[in-house]
């Protein structure tokens, strides 16, 4: 399919140079590489410049309240799981108000491509610090230097039992499109970190560049556990690519089928009772 | 023998001790004997130890609160006999075991008849929970019921493990023995009829699932959790989706992207739980996503009391997230009306593209089941605007995006479902257009935009203006004329009838307007209804009556007579008595039946 499938007629907002442009061009490189049809993904976002994506990407969407693009994810997938179901957030979304809600579709399972643009502040709110910025790190709520930790989404995440862990940067978006590709191959939940730099309030191209390298050039085995965690733990330099993936946990989705059966999904299934089912239901309790 | 139209039975026990499943086995053995029950479960918050007491109200028309008093009580425990050995009626009986409780000298007009039902549970058992089997047989005896219907229902009970039902016959063949030898007292006319009963929490998830809703979302809380319960026991055979949350957040938005991807899709909490899920309330009036979002009220704020009863949220509904959006709220006054509410709930959730919120309360919803005496007809659904084929119309085109959001003569738009080609559009959270784009960044504040967000605002709120006139009136229950009008909504209309009837066969003229259809109010219809009143009182279950306040807002009538309860008990039908009394006859009349 020709990427020019996703052309929205809507001009993205976010500052020249920001690198959810990165993003952008490698979601709709990944979906046009996977032959997915516009109208069968639905793409789920909070608030956030990242969270803005949606419009700027012709399919469904929905552009939901902050930190709570997950369940609304989940819901659309357990309604109608022919559909590719996409996360895309910030770090404020998904790692401050709505991490929660990571935790959880992680260890649940659930059928959703969480893809965070992480850019290790808060950009549209003009520059507060955010759950991933770092210690001492200088910012309009932290004027004399951070004085808390920062979070490590991916090493949480592999601990929780996430089941594909990836980390991508907005400055390599074919890299990128093949990290979100191997996503929505994937069995289950996934998440796609994306170091996504901010030009206006934290610019950090240059360092990620310098830092940067890929773990599939290190021979690096994504299904190793403690070799993922590892990666994930690595503060000398910054590791991209896939950290963790296990395809042998069946997704919650898959699981779902299972008990209440094929294509009796909630979407498809809009249909009244029968009398006599009525009856028997009633007449349980007597 | 003294045959009557209804009884009351209560009984008391510490938690642990089987009180529920006795409770149960009184009422299956009534409704299988042709008679009308409601039923209410005075627990607590506590597995083990306390105080817990199950009362059942059978009657040989139907029955719908508390009823009179107690007739027969039953206190397994010291604390259950002092708790409530004053409600019993004059001619009323206590019976007891002598073991476990120390008798008052109460008089001769209540009979207090010793038996020994741990002594008796013990011999057929190393555990002392039979004694609840003893006791009802006894009084099922004492109420005129057959040893048939006892044993039947107690086989029943115990069916997956037959040598515990066996067990249990035996031991109630001997607690039945007991009630012959002290006399039938009061009996009601029994048949061989069996009517189901069933709660609040029950018959709305029937009726959700009558009406296509395939999709739930929750997390555990009191008194919601029986629908969960339900559901779950339900899904594999009626094919419903069960989203378990981890906080009533991820609740409500999954319930709204499930009814994004076209699901019909409910969620249900008590108060603090529908407290968290505020934002998105707003979320989902605000997307146009229909949803069914039902809240079954505890009494307090905060945690309060999680197994007490109370009509204090309907404030919080009115009120519920930031600045003006549609939004419709029903209040089931029972198990019967709840089912309808859940049918008609998610049309009018479809049709209008918009929240629709339920009260339940712990009353008629967990706490108290009833009989339902027709069998739940089979529904139509109606979708409203969904559309389900491909779009080419080019009024609802740009060549990108559908018209989601288009601006049209009943305020309601097209809407499509995710999956159909050619219908791209983006669910909105910000103020947005008819295309779908935002009207919060870079157009926030043009002249375009601002006119815009008038004409948007416009087309949400004016879809009340069409709703207002589908809500039903209040029932008119009683005479036409009478001297006193009383008015109640969701679960208080059931004392209130209850005391009605007994009223009015004692001469009084007292009619009840009974409201379920909560808001928007369809003041049309309503207003000459309330303005022909002779004199008007209100029963609710809060402190400030919340529901006057409503009516004062939108109408403009203020209510001075009202009956306020919110201790987290039932309002009884005498306390109704009590108020209409004093206001009719101007004096404290201390009527005790």
């Amino acid at each position: 399919m020709s990427i020019k499938a996703y052309e929205s007629d809507t001009r993205p907002d976010w500052c020249p140079g920001c690198g959810d442009f990165g993003v952008l061009a490698a979601v709709k490189d990944a979906l046009a590489a996977l032959n997915i049809p516009p109208h069968n993904v639905v793409i789920s976002s909070g608030i956030g410049c990242s969270s803005n994506f949606p419009g700027f990407i012709k399919t469904y969407g929905f552009h939901g309240l902050h930190g709570r693009p997950i369940p609304v994810a989940i819901g659309i997938k357990d309604a109608n799981p022919n559909l590719t179901v996409l996360v895309t957030a910030g770090d404020g979304d998904e790692y401050g108000i709505g991490f929660n809600h990571m935790i959880h579709a992680a260890r649940r399972n659930d059928d959703i491509k969480v893809i965070v643009m992480n850019n290790e502040i808060y950009g549209l709110t003009t520059g507060q610090l955010s759950p991933t910025s770092r210690l001492k790190q200088v910012t309009k709520t932290s004027p004399s230097g951070s004085i808390i930790y920062p979070l490590n989404p991916l090493a949480a995440l592999i601990g929780d039992g996430a089941t594909f862990v990836a980390r991508g940067f907005s400055g390599q978006p074919k890299h990128l499109s093949m990290l979100i590709q191997e996503a929505i191959k994937h069995r289950g939940f996934a998440l796609v970190d994306v170091l996504s730099p901010c030009v206006t309030w934290y610019d950090i191209y240059d360092e990620v560049r310098k830092l940067m390298y890929k773990l599939e050039d290190k021979g690096h085995n994504p299904t190793d556990f403690y070799a993922a965690m590892k990666a994930a733990k690595e503060e000398e330099k910054l590791p991209l690519g896939i950290f963790y993936r296990d395809e042998t946990k069946p997704s919650f989705q898959e699981m779902l089928k299972e008990q209440i059966g094929d294509g009796r999904w909630a979407s498809k299934s809009v249909t009244p009772l029968n009398s006599e089912t009525l009856r028997e239901l009633e007449y349980e309790f007597s | 023998m003294q045959e009557v139209k209804d009884i009351t039975i209560r009984l008391g026990a510490a938690a642990g001790d089987g009180i529920q499943s006795a409770g149960e086995i009184l009422a299956k053995l009534l409704s299988r004997s042709g008679t009308y029950i409601s039923t209410f479960n005075g627990n607590q918050s506590a597995i083990r130890g306390g105080h817990v007491w199950f009362h059942v109200h059978a009657g040989t028309h139907p029955v719908y609160s508390m009823g009179y008093g107690v007739d027969y009580l039953l206190p397994f425990t010291q604390l259950a006999y002092d708790e409530h050995y004053s409600l019993v009626n004059k001619g009323g009986i206590i019976i007891y075991d002598p073991s476990a409780v120390t008798a008052r000298d109460l008089g001769a007009d209540i009979s207090q008849i010793k038996s020994p039902f741990l002594a008796t549970a013990l011999k057929y058992d190393k555990y002392p929970i039979m004694k609840n089997t003893v006791a009802v047989a006894e009084v099922a005896a004492l109420i005129g019921l057959g040893f048939d219907v006892v044993e039947e229902t107690i086989t029943s009970q115990f069916a997956k493990k037959p040598e515990i039902a066996k067990k249990n016959v035996e031991a109630a063949k001997e607690g039945y023995g007991f009630g012959v030898q002290a006399g039938v007292r009061k009996a009601l006319k029994y048949s061989d009829k069996r009517l189901p009963f069933l709660h609040a929490n029950y018959t709305f998830s029937i009726g959700a699932v009558a009406a296509g809703c395939r999709f739930y979302a929750a997390y555990p809380m009191s008194p919601a959790s029986p629908i969960v319960h339900w559901m779950t026991a339900h899904a594999k055979k009626l094919g419903i989706t069960v989203f378990l949350g981890e906080d009533e957040i991820s609740v409500i938005n999954a319930t709204i992207g499930a009814a994004h991807a076209g699901a019909r899709a409910m969620c249900a909490t008590s108060g603090g739980g529908f407290a968290l899920m505020q934002e998105a309330v707003g979320e989902a009036a605000m997307t146009e996503t229909p949803v069914v979002v039902v809240n079954v009220m505890r009494t307090g704020p905060s945690t309060g009391l999680p197994t007490k009863t109370s009509q204090g949220d309907l404030n919080m509904m009115l009120g519920i997230s930031q600045d003006d959006f549609p939004r419709a709220i029903f209040a089931p006054r029972n198990a019967p009306d709840a089912y309808d509410i859940a049918v008609r709930s998610f049309d009018i959730a479809e049709r209008y593209q918009m929240p629709v919120m339920v009260l339940l309360d712990f009353q008629i919803a967990d706490g108290g089941y009833m009989t339902i005496d027709h069998d739940f007809e089979p529904v139509d659904i109606n979708r409203g605007k969904l559309l389900n084929s491909d779009g080419t119309d080019k009024e609802l085109h740009n060549g990108t995006w559908f018209r989601r959001y288009q601006l049209t003569p009943d305020n309601i738009s097209p809407r499509p479902l995710p999956g159909t080609p050619n219908m791209m559009y983006v669910a909105k959270t910000d103020e947005h257009d008819e295309w779908g784009h935002d009207l919060s960044d870079v157009l926030a504040g043009l002249k375009e935009s601002v006119l815009m967000r008038e004409k948007m605002q416009e087309k949400r709120m004016k879809k009340m203006e069409q709703l207002k006139a589908e809500m039903k009136a209040p029932e008119l229950v009683g005479q036409t004329r009478a001297d006193l009008t009383i008015v109640s909504w969701g679960s208080s209309a059931n004392p209130v009838r209850e005391a009605m009837e007994v009223m009015n066969s004692s001469g009084l003229k007292i009619n009840a307007l009974e409201f379920s259809d909560i808001y928007p109010l369809n003041t049309q219809a309503i207003v000459p209804l309330l303005k022909s009143a002779e004199r008007l009182m209100i029963v609710e279950a809060n402190y400030t009556s919340q529901f006057g306040g409503l009516l004062r807002k939108e109408i403009g009538i203020d209510i001075k007579d009202a009956l306020l309860k919110y201790n987290g008990e039932p309002i009884y039908p005498v306390e109704v008595e009590r108020m209409v009394r004093n206001i009719m006859v101007k004096e404290v009349e201390s009527h005790v039946h």
